[in-house]
């Protein structure tokens, strides 16, 4: 087992967990709100995959996509929230006028 | 089946988690989880190009990360906009 396997094996793992726990707490969560801070978590759960799959394959065609598609998700994924939570309020606002 | 594919099945059964919230919960509620159903898909198909040395899985993970994203703010937008 060489150095690179470890962080392969540590990112994964890291990712993986990042990722249920970014589930179980939409899951579990009581407001659309409150299920928003979990979408957070899913993005530097993405990231830690996409980590991975570029430590063991480096810079190759599958390294340059997953380092791609975490680019894509670090870029839309704080837009994607904003958006999401100015929505909420506007919802709210109106149920509460 | 290698550590990469349980990875990928570990991930695929938590979208039923989220498909329940949007199926049972209120729509906004079903939006976020929509958002969050997106990336994890798109990681279930980079796990499995992974685990399967296959490069068709990785671009189907690029595209479904950007059309998530696209689909989700269609949804956000129309949220907003409803009366």
């Amino acid at each position: 087992m060489t150095v690179r396997d470890v962080a392969v094996a540590v990112l994964l793992v890291a990712g993986v967990t990042l990722q249920v726990l970014a589930c179980l707490g939409v899951g579990l969560m009581r407001t659309a709100l409150e299920r928003l801070h979990f979408s957070g978590v899913s993005t530097l759960g993405t990231l830690c995959v996409a980590a991975a799959v570029l430590v063991r394959e480096s810079f190759s065609l599958i390294g340059d996509k997953a380092l791609l598609l975490a680019a894509l998700v670090l870029v839309t994924s704080p837009v994607l929230a904003q958006a999401t939570a100015r929505a909420i309020h506007a919802v709210q606002g109106r149920d509460d006028a | 089946m290698n550590e990469w594919l349980w990875a990928a099945v570990a991930l695929l059964a938590l979208l039923g988690v989220l498909g329940a919230v949007a199926v049972r919960r209120p729509f906004l509620d079903g939006i976020v989880a929509l958002e969050v159903a997106g990336i994890d898909a798109a990681l279930v198909l980079l796990l499995v190009a992974e685990g399967t040395h296959r490069q068709p899985f990785a671009d189907l993970a690029l595209v479904l990360g950007a059309m998530s994203f696209v689909g989700s703010v269609a949804f956000v937008r129309f949220a907003e906009q409803e009366p």
